[in-house]
């Protein structure tokens, strides 16, 4: 049996309707309950007045179109509202501030540049930054009292009578982080692969080029017939992946006590592409290394036997890669926990 | 070195490359030219002559010989020969101080006519930065350029006696410089002397007694060799460093003494029309040996991973003035007697290796075998660390390695190490802690800046007796957070890096650096691994800090120990779980912690999460007490809780907690 559809349920559809729209304050929400009501409600009382006869359809029908206009007015009107909401919805208003940390620009650098010797196999090593003498010097066939120690601006720790100690007690604050080299090979068997990241000190006025302390990268690779062939394409790889571009690299002569024999690295100027700017002083070209292949004197140091082993070595800067990529022209702002400096990186 | 390309070019017949040409090739195979300057009337190239190169070319020759090699050039060194008179030179020279001096040589030159310098020889001296004086002093120092030997040249008629000393300097010996400065001297000096008294500070510079002048008539000319070690020590002692005390601290050949001598002695005859004495007087007792070297030419292939025709290497060594035997692949060679540098198989493959162009060397990728080594974990430990305070929205700040003398009172002062002249004194100590650094970042940013965060890695020194040591700390500070919700950050940290069950105790402060009431040690299994909290009055007033701040400091070394970098999964329970909650009223000196541990111990391990999310002082709460607010989570790993059972287990809490007189659960 079927219910029979009565005028009173027109009404209280309609209040049920009214109900349900006021409880709602968002458009939107009023819009989708006025189409259901439309479309489902109101269409099902249609099609069930195809049952009904007389008067009682007349009446039930006229009602419900009554409705289906409040409704669909009440529609228009929502569509409209919604329109406008959407209208003055700013997307161009700033988003809400969120509060992150940084990283230290050396800190991800440094991590660059492990993760590139990482994927050729290369080791990382760590040495003391309060080293004595032995290792920082006289291991690395510096001569004893020679001006070439002067060089490095080396600062001492203030010893009594430390004229008379043996290098190995006379201490200091590494100017390299070569030594590391020695220290790394003393006890362990060729072949090695190693970089040594860390900070190194010379004792020299501080400018926008010069700091007290400073980040310095080693890298050493011992074996049978390590050549500087060998070198220049590790070295040449590197800094295709440092700079993410197709740098070439050159090898000028230089001297380094523990090196023979030693180079200057230059990096073809991704900046201008070798065209000539600021950075590289319109040469096309930006040192960056020091290297060459280890003396043999630095092996003997290490207990390791030159005539069976030989490599290569080299350092560099990693504050001043850092100045390069990131264009910074103060290296005094990396240690100046200057947050306006921090927040950006 | 300031080198003159009118200079370089008397050293060729053919014509140099254009200046900016040479410039580079030296780059390339030689050294870097700093600056190419113009003058008037001659070119000024200003080339970095590293130190392994000073014996031999911090001098015309020198370099013009490296030209010769790397541009394939014919050099020759202008040709002086000495044509000596009847009269035979007069004096002795006496060497008394074996060990500094190893060659002294003098030679005479008589019926001189001191006057100026013809124009070539003032302009290449002008070029270098030499200022002319006479004709007898330019030539000295002309041939002092052109071949790096220093020379030196006295009045014969303004020394006394009869021969010529070397020896060490009496204390408190003086002497008046040719400048016209005195000078006080001690035993570290190195002085010529005649029979009385010094008439020069060996290898460094002249006294004026014996000056040249115009009436000087008989010149004698010294062309010595004097230890490197000697005169550097020397030359610190009194002060003086010269073109001369240059050259002979990086050392030069002995051999050089008789080219330059028989040089300047030709110049001075010519120009000064003077005429030589007969004979020299030469204290030379011991020649060097030069080292003789055998390589095959595998070895080079070897180190340079280029082959190098052999002709190719043979006649670059020769163009340097090697003495090359070849016999097929073996070579057998000697250095020249110039080349101090030159001692074992590698520095001569530098030199073949430079000389044909590190651009022939084409990149070959190492076939070494890859031996894996230490793993790379402690790394990781810093990485993740770094990571973590990042994500707890701290910033990464470096700071210098030194301290100042304002900034270590709170520290041991025997634990503090010193530095020796450091160039500014704000490098007096090293640092024995990072949070100096720290709070000098809060004080130059707070201008900037409400929030401060900041966190730091780095190495720290101390000593104990006079042994010295490092360590690898991490420090924080933020004047964003008060202690609980940086402990609850160091919590947050801690979990990250998977270091669980660290604890806290309290903990006296040695150095005042925080406010001994808010102030906390952390444990791990018992060991202190650091300390956090508030900063003390003492430090904010000295160092002027508007903000209050959280520090803390920890022993990173223990922190790379104790990571791991992989966690266990904890099985999430598929069984829901009940919350029950608890209103518990304790002394106000009671602390969280003995609550905790009732709670934890009663419930067992169905109570799986306790959470303190009020505590209450005050209306309602009667004198001398707080109220505690936790909310409790009972989950069983295999079943769903019956209510029954949550029940039972809350009320056994509940009992527990009441068995402590004082404590009371609100109901």
């Amino acid at each position: 049996m079927v219910k029979r559809m009565k005028s009173e349920d027109i009404d209280q559809l309609k209040d049920r309707f009214l109900k349900e729209v006021k409880k709602e304050n968002s458009s939107k929400e009023r819009k989708k309950i006025c189409k259901r009501y439309i479309e489902e409600e109101l269409s099902s009382v249609f099609c069930s007045l195809k049952n009904l006869s007389g008067e009682r359809k007349a009446e039930i029908g006229k009602k419900a179109n009554e409705l289906r206009k409040l409704i669909s007015d009440l529609l228009e009107n929502e569509k409209e509202k919604v329109f406008q909401a959407e209208k003055e919805f700013d997307i161009t208003l700033p988003g809400k501030n969120v509060e992150l940390g940084s990283i230290h620009p050396i800190t991800k650098l440094q991590k660059k540049c492990e993760r590139i010797f990482l994927r050729m196999g290369f080791a990382i090593a760590e040495g003391p930054e309060l080293e004595n003498e032995w290792y920082n010097f006289d291991a690395l066939n510096f001569e004893e009292d020679h001006p070439v120690r002067e060089m490095q601006d080396t600062l001492f720790v203030k010893q009594k009578n430390r004229e008379e100690l043996p290098s190995q007690e006379r201490f200091l604050m590494r100017t390299h982080t070569s030594p590391v080299q020695v220290r790394y090979m003393k006890d362990r068997e060729p072949p090695f692969r190693i970089i040594v990241p860390g900070r190194v000190f010379r004792n020299e006025a501080t400018d926008s080029s010069h700091e007290i302390n400073f980040y310095q990268l080693e890298g050493l690779m011992v074996g049978e017939n390590i050549s500087v062939a060998n070198f220049r394409s590790v070295v040449g790889y590197f800094f295709k992946e440092l700079f993410d571009a197709d740098v070439g690299i050159r090898l000028r002569p230089s001297f380094f006590p523990f090196t023979e024999p030693s180079f200057e690295v230059d990096v073809s100027c991704s900046i201008c592409e070798k065209k000539g700017c600021s950075v590289c002083k319109k040469t096309g070209w930006i040192e960056v290394m020091g290297a060459g292949m280890v003396h043999p004197n630095v092996l003997r140091s290490a207990d390791v036997d030159p005539s069976y082993f030989n490599g290569f070595a080299f350092g560099l800067g990693i504050d001043r890669i850092a100045m390069i990529k990131h264009k910074i022209d103060d290296i005094r702002l990396f240690y100046s926990g200057d947050l306006r400096f921090l927040r950006q990186f | 070195m300031k080198l003159s390309y009118d200079f370089i070019q008397s050293f060729f017949k053919e014509k140099l490359p254009p200046p900016d040409q040479l410039a580079d090739l030296l780059m390339m195979h030689f050294f870097e030219v700093e600056e190419i300057q113009r003058t008037r009337d001659d070119f000024v190239l200003d080339v970095d002559i590293l130190s392994s190169r000073a014996s031999d070319c911090l001098s015309h020759m020198g370099v013009a010989r490296e030209i010769a090699a790397i541009a394939e050039m014919k050099y020759s060194l202008p040709e002086r020969r000495v044509k000596e008179g009847r009269e035979e030179i007069f004096g002795k020279v006496d060497v008394e101080v074996k060990d500094d001096c190893h060659r002294y040589m003098l030679r005479g030159i008589e019926g001189v006519k001191v006057g100026e310098s013809p124009s070539y020889i003032k302009k290449r001296l002008r070029s270098c930065g030499v200022k002319p004086i006479n004709n007898v002093v330019d030539i000295t120092n002309y041939v002092m350029l052109e071949t790096g030997q220093p020379l030196h040249g006295f009045d014969a008629a303004k020394i006394e006696g009869e021969k010529v000393v070397v020896r060490r300097a009496k204390k408190r010996e003086k002497i008046v410089t040719l400048d016209e400065k005195r000078y006080e001297l001690d035993e570290d000096v190195l002085v010529i002397a005649d029979e009385f008294s010094p008439i020069g500070i060996a290898g460094i510079k002249g006294g004026i007694v014996p000056e040249i002048d115009k009436s000087t008539e008989t010149v004698y000319l010294e062309a010595a060799n004097f230890d490197s070690k000697s005169i550097r020590k020397g030359s610190r002692s009194v002060g003086i460093r010269t073109d001369a005390s240059l050259r002979f601290e990086y050392g030069i050949p002995c051999e050089l003494a008789e080219v330059a001598m028989e040089r300047a002695v030709a110049m001075i005859c010519d120009i000064a029309k003077g005429k030589a004495l007969k004979g020299v007087i030469d204290y030379y007792p011991e020649k060097t040996r030069r080292p003789e070297i055998s390589f095959e030419a595998e070895e080079v292939r070897n180190i340079l991973g280029v082959e190098v025709p052999l002709k190719n290497m043979e006649k670059i060594l020769r163009s340097l003035e090697f003495k090359v035997q070849r016999n097929n692949n073996a070579f057998y060679v000697i250095p020249p007697y110039f080349r101090l540098d030159i001692k074992e198989k590698e520095d001569v493959v530098e030199e073949i290796g430079r000389t044909y162009g590190y651009e022939n060397i084409k990149e070959d990728p190492p076939r070494e075998i890859i031996v894996p080594r230490e793993r790379a974990g402690e790394f990781l430990a810093e990485e993740d660390s770094k990571r973590s305070w990042e994500a707890l929205g701290f910033f990464e700040s470096y700071n210098y390695s030194f301290i100042n003398e304002k900034m270590s009172f709170p520290f041991n002062r025997k634990e503090l190490i010193e530095m020796e002249k450091p160039v500014s004194l704000e490098f007096k100590y090293l640092r024995p802690s990072l949070l100096p650094g720290l709070l000098r970042n809060l004080r130059d940013n707070e201008m900037n800046f409400k929030e401060v965060k900041l966190f730091e890695i780095g190495k720290v020194f101390r000593k104990k007796e006079e042994e010295v040591s490092e360590r690898k700390m991490m420090a924080l500070l933020s004047s964003a957070d008060d202690f609980h919700e940086m402990k609850g950050k160091l919590n947050k940290f801690f979990e990250r890096i998977l270091i669980d069950e660290v604890s806290y105790n309290e903990c006296e402060d040695k150095g005042g650096l925080f406010n001994e009431h808010h102030v906390a040690k952390v444990l791990y299994g018992g060991e202190v691994i650091g300390c956090f909290g508030e900063i003390s009055e003492d430090i904010r007033k000295r160092l002027k800090l508007k903000s209050n701040a959280m520090m803390g400091e920890f022993d990173f070394e223990k922190v790379q120990e104790l990571h791991k970098e992989t966690k266990e999964y904890d099985p999430v329970s598929r069984f829901p779980s009940s919350r029950r909650d608890i209103a518990l009223l304790v002394p106000q000196e009671t602390l969280y912690d003995e609550v905790l541990q009732k709670i934890r111990k009663a419930g067992g391990k169905t109570l799986r999460n306790i959470e303190l999310f009020d505590v209450y002082k005050g209306k309602e709460i009667p004198e001398g007490m707080k109220n505690f607010a936790f909310r409790l989570y009972f989950q069983h790993k295999g079943k769903t809780l019956t209510s029954k059972e949550v029940n039972r287990m809350y009320e056994k809490i509940i009992a527990v907690l009441e068995e402590v007189s004082d404590w009371k659960v609100r109901k």
